[in-house]
């Protein structure tokens, strides 16, 4: 007989979102649902009848942690709508911010899943804020990571969290023969760290993945080795920074994308009737709740050739790299090894980088209604943003972020795996849910996108 | 001066700390030394905002892990910590503003004013809505979000800090100053009160953007054109024109930063006159 | 000493020893003087000054420039400017009588410039600002610990730019362009053009230009610098120089120990402390009556009092 458990708000990742799953005897997961719970700001729709430059600002504050991909994603997508090509050094200080801000997310994920893992060798779980060695020094070096990142992020971007140097037709200002110097010892001195950081992290994960059984909560679980395991497929759309032209990137074609809500997707309504007080911190939501994923979603599920697929570090190295590892151990492993490729693509960038050339294009057209798109590979996955600018107000603009991809994704990764490691799993994914908090619903749009690409 | 100086010794006398565990220490490691005992604890309730507030937190870097060691106790923080449910705190950082149609939201608000010595609204949202002033609903899956409030205008605030995001260093001071507020010796306490004062104020009023600039600084004839709110406002909004600030209103997005930054909106020569040594005394706690 | 001139550790009459910088300098080429050594010696590695067009023309990167188009620049309009070099500093020196809002980039010097010890020159109230954003960083992330020296100059009043174009152009009846230098000094204010004219205004003329931000501003010595600045007080082109903060301190004794000044003791020049003192206590007086002035503005309204 199945039951139902509800793990509710899930813990360290960006948002609000909650887990519920159907569980046999053994308590592993039949059918689960991670949904988001996160107010819907509407960022979509506060956008309309806005200005372009306003609107990628506001689209930044949808997510604190990849606040650049949104915010990178919204310019261009305006700028492919008005038709406006940026400066070669304009695009470069953009490549730049992209891949500090990679960096400074991909050492705060190592932070958030520290805690699920052990120190190796030992039976002791990590808490990343001890004091103690080994692990301050882990900390420490995560902190100095996240500081190199978000302070070449700042000086490319002119601030780390929300940029503030991007504009429409490229950036307001380059930087300083000064800046440049300073943007390249910091990224040297981040390619020692990065190496150290990324092997420290890999040799955790899999003494973690080896393991027969792992403790949550003093509950001993078995650990399956084909925990996280899909067969959904993948998509990217570049190694590292996006696109906005199907000839540069045919794999992103918006054409082949269709959204269906939630309602089609999720479970309906349910009573939990497995309760479980041991888990941490503050167990699973009381037997007897109501819970109803269909309606309490607040994400649709967007479908790439009719399937959902995975976005994010994974689908990124098996696109562009051969990568072969499943599962949420390949996923945590892919994110480790990106460390050291954000930093030598970051290098040649500021190598390239000419800070006497001009970074605002000479021309920034008004638009016409075309539709422009953007995609953008944030930390966590493909990021694609849609508008249309028509007389200098955006008429139309949608956001398809790597979160929202992962959600359909991941609960089917969640089949097959004790429902204690469900959140494990989840994290794999490295969520930011107030981004995914939104629906395209292209259906009816769908032709109109079709035929303006056509033309 | 007289505050400072007894800042300092206390300084002295707190720096050799054990080093604590927080609440996303896993259940199954016991073996750590418990909380210092003097630390405050600290609870952190995340409603519509973006986490740019809590990265902003987290930038604090290594310092971080030193408020950590010697000052907070992290009781409730779902995004880094494990803890689910709103715990019982000294203070609570409240980030992002309020879906009064979401049901959880408002609770979760409710909850954490009630469970809280001291509520800090962090950042714009939270603040003064921030740019879910804009919203006005009609986005699936649930087009009836629609209605967000700064916090301020569902519970009582104590102490605001503006800006998008806002700073590390005015979270780490603001951490600091309520440590000392709640666990000093009375003259730590003046220092701490004398410090969080305008922060206090700030709470009088629940809306500030560009237009906060003009009918507060410039229309009251106070402006005298120093550029620090060109240089606070995150979205470059403000540029200063013949020595005089111009807001593209079309820009901001109601942030409070350049308002709050603004030496003419509010300016205490109590505090600011001893920058130097409180400036001294907080990097000192941090070391 | 009284509260009017703020906390310090010494004050003294100084000059620079460097003749070709004083050619530049509007008195004792203390500000310019500083900030040379202190670049040489890697205290700072740029600073925020007040440049002109001529200097943005040169130096388009280094400038924020506002809306106007760059030849509606008019003279003696201050760019705020970040320098690195003692050439460029010398293109900057001297004093501009209107608003250089040089706070403005305080910001973007640790972002775009790459600068990690900034050095920043300002008036009283820019000081405030300074210390504002370094204690209450609400805007300014990562940039108090960044500043390395501030600079403050002693100041009366400032100016809007149209004030100035009307006391020179129709007051003084000169051109800005034939201007070389402004000076307020001696209950004067004084022109003086290139060619070697000179016109006094009584400051009574002065009064009704003045910026009105100046009317509830309450430091005239710039207490909260690092070291602060200013003429009143030495002879004719010598400088007033207060020492403040531990900063100020440790900055002073290395440029007196290499000899970037020559000083003589505060109490043996005239007019002297005495001077700077009375000053200072009009400045604060005049300006406190009018906050208590604002307070019964209207009827049974007040107007705004940003001291807390
Ligand atoms: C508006 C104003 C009013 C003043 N009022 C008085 C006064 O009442 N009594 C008195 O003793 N001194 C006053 N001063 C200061 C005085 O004029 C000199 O600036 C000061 O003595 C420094 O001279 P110096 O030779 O050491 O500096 P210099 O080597 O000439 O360097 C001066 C520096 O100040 C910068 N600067 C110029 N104009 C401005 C501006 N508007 N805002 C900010 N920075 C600027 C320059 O870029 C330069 O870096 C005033 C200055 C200003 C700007
Ligand atoms: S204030 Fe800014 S950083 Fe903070 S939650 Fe709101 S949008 Fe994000
Ligand atoms: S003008 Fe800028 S700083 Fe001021 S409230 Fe608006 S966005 Fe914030
Ligand atoms: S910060 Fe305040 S005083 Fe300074 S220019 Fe802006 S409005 Fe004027
Ligand atoms: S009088 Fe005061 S407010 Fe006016 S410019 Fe001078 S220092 Fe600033």
């Amino acid at each position: 007989m199945s039951k139902v458990v509800e793990i509710s708000p899930t813990t360290r990742h960006e948002g609000h979102s909650k887990l519920t799953l159907k569980v046999n005897d053994q308590g592993i997961i039949e059918t689960g649902n991670w949904c988001s719970i996160t107010p819907v700001r509407g960022v979509e729709k506060l956008a309309v009848g806005k200005t372009p430059e306003q609107v990628p600002k506001i689209a930044s504050r949808v997510c604190g942690i990849c606040p650049i991909a949104h915010c990178l994603a919204a310019t261009e997508a305006m700028e492919a709508s008005i038709k406006c090509e940026i400066p070669n050094d304009a695009k470069l200080l953009r490549q730049i911010l992209q891949l500090a801000n990679r960096l400074h997310s991909h050492a705060l994920h190592d932070i958030l899943i520290l805690p699920d893992f052990y120190i190796p060798g030992t039976e002791t779980k990590i808490n990343p804020f001890t004091a103690e060695e080994p692990v301050r020094t882990v900390a420490k070096r995560i902190q100095r990571l996240r500081e190199i990142g978000q302070t070449i992020g700042q000086i490319a971007g002119g601030d780390c969290i929300h940029p503030r140097n991007t504009r429409i037709g490229g950036m307001y200002r380059n930087v300083s023969e000064q800046a440049k110097t300073k943007m390249y010892d910091l990224a040297k001195e981040g390619l020692v760290l990065a190496h150290a950081q990324s092997e420290f992290m890999i040799a955790v994960i899999r003494n973690y993945h080896k393991r027969d059984f792992v403790d949550v909560g003093g509950m001993k679980v078995p650990m399956p080795k084909d925990l996280g395991y899909h067969s959904q497929g993948y998509l990217a759309t570049h190694p590292f920074y996006g696109s906005s032209s199907l000839e540069e990137c045919p794999t992103w074609d918006p054409r082949r994308f269709k959204e269906a809500r939630p309602w089609d997707w999720y479970m309906g309504e349910m009573t939990v009737d497995l309760e479980e007080p041991r888990y941490p911190i503050g167990g699973t939501t009381k037997a007897g709740t109501k819970v109803n994923p269909q309606m309490e979603a607040c994400t649709g599920i967007p479908m790439y050739d009719g399937q959902p697929v995975e976005v994010g570090p994974r689908a990124r190295l098996v696109t562009y790299k051969n990568f072969d590892e499943k599962g949420t151990l390949g996923q945590n492993v892919a994110r480790e090894m990106e460390y050291q490729d954000s930093l030598y693509e970051m290098l040649d960038c500021i190598d390239e980088l000419n800070t006497a050339g001009k970074v605002v294009a000479d021309y920034i057209p008004n638009g016409d209604g075309s539709l422009g798109w953007a995609s953008n590979e944030a930390p966590r996955g493909t990021d694609v943003h849609l508008a249309r600018v028509k007389d200098w107000k955006v008429q139309y603009f949608s956001m398809l972020v790597p979160t929202t991809w992962n959600f359909a994704t991941c609960s089917a990764a969640l089949r097959g795996a004790p429902w204690q490691l469900a959140e494990v799993i989840m994290r794999g994914y490295d969520p930011c849910v107030s981004c995914a908090t939104h629906m395209v619903v292209l259906d009816e749009d769908n032709k109109l996108v079709a035929q303006k690409l056509i033309q | 001066m007289g505050l400072l100086s007894i800042f300092k010794k206390k300084d002295a006398s707190a720096e050799p700390q054990k080093p604590a565990s927080v609440a996303s220490k896993p259940a199954e490691t016991k073996k750590e030394v418990k909380p210092v005992a003097d630390k405050i604890t600290l609870g952190y309730t995340h409603l519509s905002g973006c986490t740019g507030c809590t990265v902003a937190l987290a930038d604090n870097y290594a310092g971080l892990l030193t408020l950590l060691d010697k000052y907070v106790d992290l009781k409730y923080m779902p995004t880094l910590a494990d803890a689910r449910h709103i715990q019982k705190v000294d203070v609570s950082f409240v980030e992002g503003s309020v879906c009064i149609n979401d049901k959880l939201a408002v609770e979760e608000i409710k909850e954490t004013r009630e469970k809280s010595a001291i509520v800090v609204a962090l950042g714009g949202c939270a603040c003064y809505g921030n740019i879910t002033r804009f919203s006005r609903g009609g986005q699936q899956n649930q087009p009836a979000h629609e209605a967000y409030l700064p916090i301020g205008d569902l519970i009582k605030v104590d102490v605001f800090i503006p800006g998008c995001a806002p700073t590390p260093q005015m979270i780490r001071n603001v951490a600091v100053m309520a440590y000392l507020l709640l666990k000093g010796t009375k003259e730590q306490k003046d220092l701490a009160t004398a410090f969080l004062t305008p922060l206090m104020k700030l709470t009088e009023k629940n809306e500030a953007c560009f237009c906060e600039l003009m009918t507060q600084v410039i229309n009251q004839g106070l402006c005298m054109g120093c550029g620090t709110c060109a240089a606070a406002c995150p979205v470059n909004a403000i540029t200063m024109e013949y020595g005089k600030p111009q807001g593209e209103r079309d820009l901001c997005i109601k942030c409070g930063a350049c308002y709050s930054q603004c030496p003419r909106s509010w300016f205490s020569f109590d505090v600011v006159e001893n920058y130097e040594a409180i400036n001294e005394a907080i990097m000192a706690a941090l070391q | 000493m009284g509260a009017e001139l703020g906390k310090y550790k010494s004050v003294i009459s100084a000059r620079s020893t460097d003749k070709e910088l004083l050619k530049h300098a509007q008195d004792g080429g203390i500000v310019s003087s500083l900030f040379a050594f202190a670049l040489d010696e890697g205290i700072i590695d740029g600073a925020i000054v007040a440049a002109s067009k001529e200097f943005a023309a040169k130096n388009p990167s280094k400038v924020i420039i506002d809306s106007s188009n760059f030849d509606m620049i008019e003279p003696w309009r201050p760019i705020p400017a970040i320098v690195n070099t003692k050439a460029e500093l010398l293109a900057a020196a001297g004093t501009k009588y209107n608003i250089s809002p040089n706070v403005a980039l305080l910001k973007e010097a640790t972002r775009a410039f790459g600068l990690d010890k900034i050095g920043i020159v300002g008036t009283p109230c820019q000081m405030q600002a300074v210390r504002k954003a370094q204690l209450y960083p609400i805007g300014m992330r990562d940039v108090g610990a960044s500043i390395a020296l501030a600079v403050g100059i002693f100041c009366m009043e400032n100016f809007p730019y149209q004030s100035i174009l009307q006391l020179v152009e129709d007051h003084a009846a000169m051109k800005l362009e034939s201007v070389k230098k402004m000076e307020i000094g001696k209950g004067k204010f004084w022109v003086y053009g290139k060619r070697g004219q000179v016109v006094q205004l009584p400051l009574k003329v002065t009064h009704k230009y003045e910026q009105p931000g100046c009317h509830v501003c309450l430091d005239y010595v710039a207490n909260l610098g690092d070291i602060s600045t200013g003429s009143v007080g030495s002879p004719d082109g010598w400088s007033t120089v207060f020492v403040r903060s531990k900063i100020g301190d440790s900055v002073w004794a290395k440029a007196m120990a290499a000899g970037v000044f020559e000083t003589q003791p505060m109490e043996k020049v005239k007019p002297g402390l005495e001077l700077v003192t009375k000053l200072a206590n009009e400045k604060i007086t005049k300006n406190k009556a009018t906050l208590e002035a604002r307070k019964t503005f209207g009827v049974g309204k007040a107007l705004r009092n940003p001291y807390i």
